[in-house]
């Protein structure tokens, strides 16, 4: 080691911090997009100098053996992706970048602000929408006839209850940075978002395998999301249950891709992993089968999607579900976690209502603008965006993890004239987007550092208070060029460090 | 512990004593034949299948019963669910519905096996090495009776676990017996009975007990009663009613299974091997086996389905077919 690890160098006043760093950042080229880490002219951003400068020193040596600890770390977690159609038994590991992606606090001080106030709103709406008058709809807001168009509208919610304004538990929307480095929502999840497992896992591997880097900045800590996620699913459960209701995690079982995360978020809370077999409906109310007989089950944090919740009343031939929960959680016996129909509100042609839900239900301007979105259904919006299909992003306002969307300036006439075809027969079902540059991150590739496009994924919980977890899940465009970050088109993710107010790297230099 | 669960861990430990008393069962019949001739042969097959229960499966299949195509059915056929490639690949799916609750090392271990066995040409090994694959099979499973012994907490689920394959195993004792008195009831040479304590690696155990004799009755009265011998079926069920009282709190009142299996393994400490001739160990075997089947039902209704779910799934809303 030539450098001495205990010194606090790298961001002391006296560093040029305008020298290009060496080694593994040569040719670095951020490409005319916002860099994370990089301003336009090359200077370091405060909160990454140390890491960058930790980096920077890195023999070729010492990065292949902190990129084996890596590895090993990953599969000794059992920290797996069952890929669908392949070989039955194997298993891949999830490709993390070793760098970290780092959020400095005033950052995220807008970040979660910003998401708590969405969030609240959207429980207010879908709270209004299912047990409330429908306010919203009458008051004109959002037309009537998009709500009940939405694939992720249910009926079968109506009056069914989720006490706490909480029928989001669980939410986590996508950001994305843009050519300015400005925060926007791109979409929100509200149904069954996953990935926090990763969150976890990197923090487990990032502090084993770089170890020294956290000494100089101070990481808030995300270890502490099983005992958040338990706390507000007890919060939530029915008044009946008394002070120490029982939470269960409902599976799909362990053909589902996202089983592991199932299996991780059960023992971290420390709760029961149910299948739907395992659950009973008796007198309206739920209870699981055990070696010591039956026991009643007061919470259900279920990743089943609402389809395969209830065969009476969904589809009739799901055997995942449990026939009757839904009468069970009518009559509040059993509360279930996220709230059925909760798609209506990430559908992604209400998404462009969201600011004016905001406006509506808190009075509050919103802290997190949206991307600016088109509505297809809208005759002149339609005609607008139809004139400049090659400039827009058109998406399907159901589908979630990058599955059918058309990036303009990428696809060819005849893939342009497709869609064409498809907005003009349906266009409810489409919207359009105008280009995010997205922001690009120095991300490993065969030895030295490359720019790669990145979003971002903050969890947030509604229990007492809405909260958001200090982290998420940076997902990175692991080709170039790419636009698309999704885990199930190729991507891969960095540990994300949120770092805490006061203690940061703020000796500011100006480039 | 959730029913279900332990229903899977009871099945994994059936499964794979069921694999590896396969195994041990085919390698005797196999061996006791190598220098009979063809008309002996068959009706030994034919008998192995039949104590196995899986005669008319076999039949189905159409064609003569011989080392080849009852070595093959036995050990690699898929359709047939007695297989030993069919028990490991059941074993592996119940472990891997409960993979959050059993040790990593438990579960590599027998995906491991499963992966082997998979990727080996098992039709050449039963051709060119039967006694090599009967032995990998037994010392995979032994594996992962040690890893478990050796790996997991003494809880519900390694009782359930134990649970099921104890009351597999006897049932398989009984069955090896079986394959021996029916191949060869006319004439009981001792040096097939030989071959019996060897398959059910008892032979070294025997002589240290018996020295020397060579009086069947000994042989039997072993691998039934013995109290040291770990294949035993004294021994298994012993084992059995141990982890069977455990999973019951010290002051609940006896369970069924209990009371079934206590009577039963009573009933064997009393018995006197020299009263079961050797023309009536058939029939003493055959109920002996339905009674060990008769205390794995009283498990399946006190731990994985009790009563109000009963009465509920008995409420079938689906036409048949």
């Amino acid at each position: 080691m030539k450098s001495p690890r205990s010194s606090v160098g790298g961001h002391g006043s006296g560093n040029d911090v305008r020298v290009v760093p060496m080694g593994l950042f040569d040719d670095y080229d951020s490409g005319g997009f916002f860099d994370e880490v990089f301003e336009a002219d090359g200077t370091v951003r405060p909160h990454y100098r140390s890491l960058v400068k930790r980096f920077a020193e890195l023999t070729p040596e010492e990065l292949a053996r902190r990129v084996r600890l890596r590895d090993e770390s990953f599969r000794t977690q059992g920290i797996t992706f069952t890929v669908y159609g392949e070989d039955e038994g194997v298993e891949r590991t999830f490709p993390m970048d070793l760098f970290p992606r780092v959020i400095p606090s005033d950052e995220w001080s807008t970040i979660r602000a910003g998401l708590a106030q969405r969030v609240t709103a959207l429980n207010s709406f879908l709270e209004d929408l299912y047990v409330g008058e429908r306010a919203v709809l009458r008051d004109g807001l959002v037309p009537n006839w998009l709500i009940t168009s939405s694939t992720g509208f249910r009926r079968e919610a109506f009056g069914v209850p989720v006490p706490g304004n909480a029928r989001c538990l669980v939410s986590g929307s996508d950001l994305v940075r843009d050519s300015d480095g400005t925060y926007r929502v791109l979409e929100d999840n509200l149904r069954n978002p996953s990935g926090i497992s990763y969150v976890l896992e990197n923090r487990a591997s990032m502090t084993r395998v770089f170890p020294g880097a956290f000494g100089d900045l101070s990481v808030c800590s995300v270890s502490h999301y099983g005992s958040m996620l338990l706390d507000a699913l007890r919060h939530v459960a029915p008044p009946a249950a008394g002070d120490d209701p029982t939470v269960v995690v409902l599976t799909p079982g362990v053909y589902n891709s996202a089983y592991f995360e199932h299996v991780f978020l059960a023992r971290q809370m420390g709760v029961e992993l149910v299948e739907g077999r395992d659950l009973v409906v008796d007198e309206h109310v739920v209870s699981m089968r055990t070696t010591r007989g039956l026991q009643r089950v007061d919470v259900i944090y279920r990743r089943i999607d609402d389809d395969f919740l209830d065969p009476v009343v969904f589809n009739p031939q799901s055997s995942l579900g449990v026939p009757g929960l839904m009468a069970a959680a009518r009559a509040g016996n059993v509360t279930v976690a996220n709230a059925v129909g909760n798609g209506v509100a990430d559908d992604k042609a209400v998404y462009a209502y969201v600011p004016e839900l905001i406006r509506y239900y808190l009075g509050e301007e919103p802290i997190l603008p949206n991307v600016d979105t088109y509505l297809l259904w809208d005759t002149d919006q339609r005609a607008a965006v139809l004139e400049r299909l090659d400039e827009v992003v058109v998406k399907p306002v159901a589908e979630s993890g990058g599955y059918g969307i058309c990036i303009g300036p990428a696809a060819s006439d005849e893939e342009l004239e497709i869609v064409r075809k498809r907005i003009v027969a349906d266009p409810r079902n489409y919207i359009a987007q105008e280009i995010v540059g997205l922001s690009r991150h120095p991300t490993l590739s065969n030895d030295r550092f490359v720019g790669r496009h990145i979003d971002l994924r903050p969890f947030v919980l509604t229990g007492e208070q809405v909260e958001v977890v200090p982290g998420g899940l940076t997902r990175v465009a692991l080709r170039e060029g790419s636009l698309v970050v999704n885990s199930s088109q190729g991507g891969g993710s960095k540990d994300t460090w949120v770092l805490s107010a006061g203690d940061e790297d703020d000796d500011e230099v100006e480039g | 512990m959730l029913a279900r669960h332990a229903e899977s861990l009871f099945w994994t430990g059936r499964y794979i004593e069921r694999a590896e008393s396969t195994a041990r069962m085919l390698d005797v019949t196999y061996h006791g034949l190598l220098e009979a001739s063809q008309h002996e042969a068959e009706p030994a097959w034919r008998e192995l299948l039949s104590v196995l229960r899986l005669d008319r499966e076999f039949v189905a299949r159409g064609g003569g019963a011989s080392a080849a195509s009852v070595g093959s059915f036995l050990v690699l056929d898929e359709e047939n669910g007695g297989s030993i490639i069919s028990a490991v690949e059941r074993a592996r799916d119940n472990v891997r519905s409960v993979r959050e609750l059993v040790p990593t090392e438990l579960w590599e271990a027998l995906n491991t096996f499963y992966l082997d066995l998979r990727s080996r040409n098992l039709r050449r090994d039963l051709e060119q090495q039967p006694y090599d694959l009967y032995q990998m099979v037994k010392q995979r499973c032994q594996l992962i009776a040690g890893v478990a012994n050796e790996t997991m907490p003494r809880e519900d689920g390694w009782r359930f676990l134990q649970v099921g394959w104890m009351l597999e195993r006897a049932e398989m004792s009984c069955r090896l017996l079986e394959v021996r008195y029916a191949s060869h009831e006319t004439s009981i040479d001792f040096h097939h009975w030989q071959s019996t304590l060897r398959s059910a690696s008892a032979l070294q155990a025997y002589r240290k007990t018996h020295r020397s004799s060579q009086d069947p009755s000994d042989v039997v009265g072993f691998l039934l009663l013995s109290r040291t011998f770990p294949r035993s079926v004294l021994f298994s069920l012993r084992r059995a009613e141990v982890e069977l009282s455990r999973l019951r709190g010290a002051d609940a009142p006896m369970t069924r299974p209990e009371r079934l299996l206590g009577r039963l393994r009573a009933d064997l400490e009393y018995t006197d091997v020299r009263d079961i001739s050797i023309s009536g160990l058939h029939g003493f075997l055959d109920r002996l086996q339905h009674s060990v089947r008769q205390v794995a039902e009283a498990v399946a209704l006190q731990y994985f389905r009790n009563s109000q779910e009963l009465a509920l799934t008995a409420l079938d809303f689906r036409p048949p077919g």
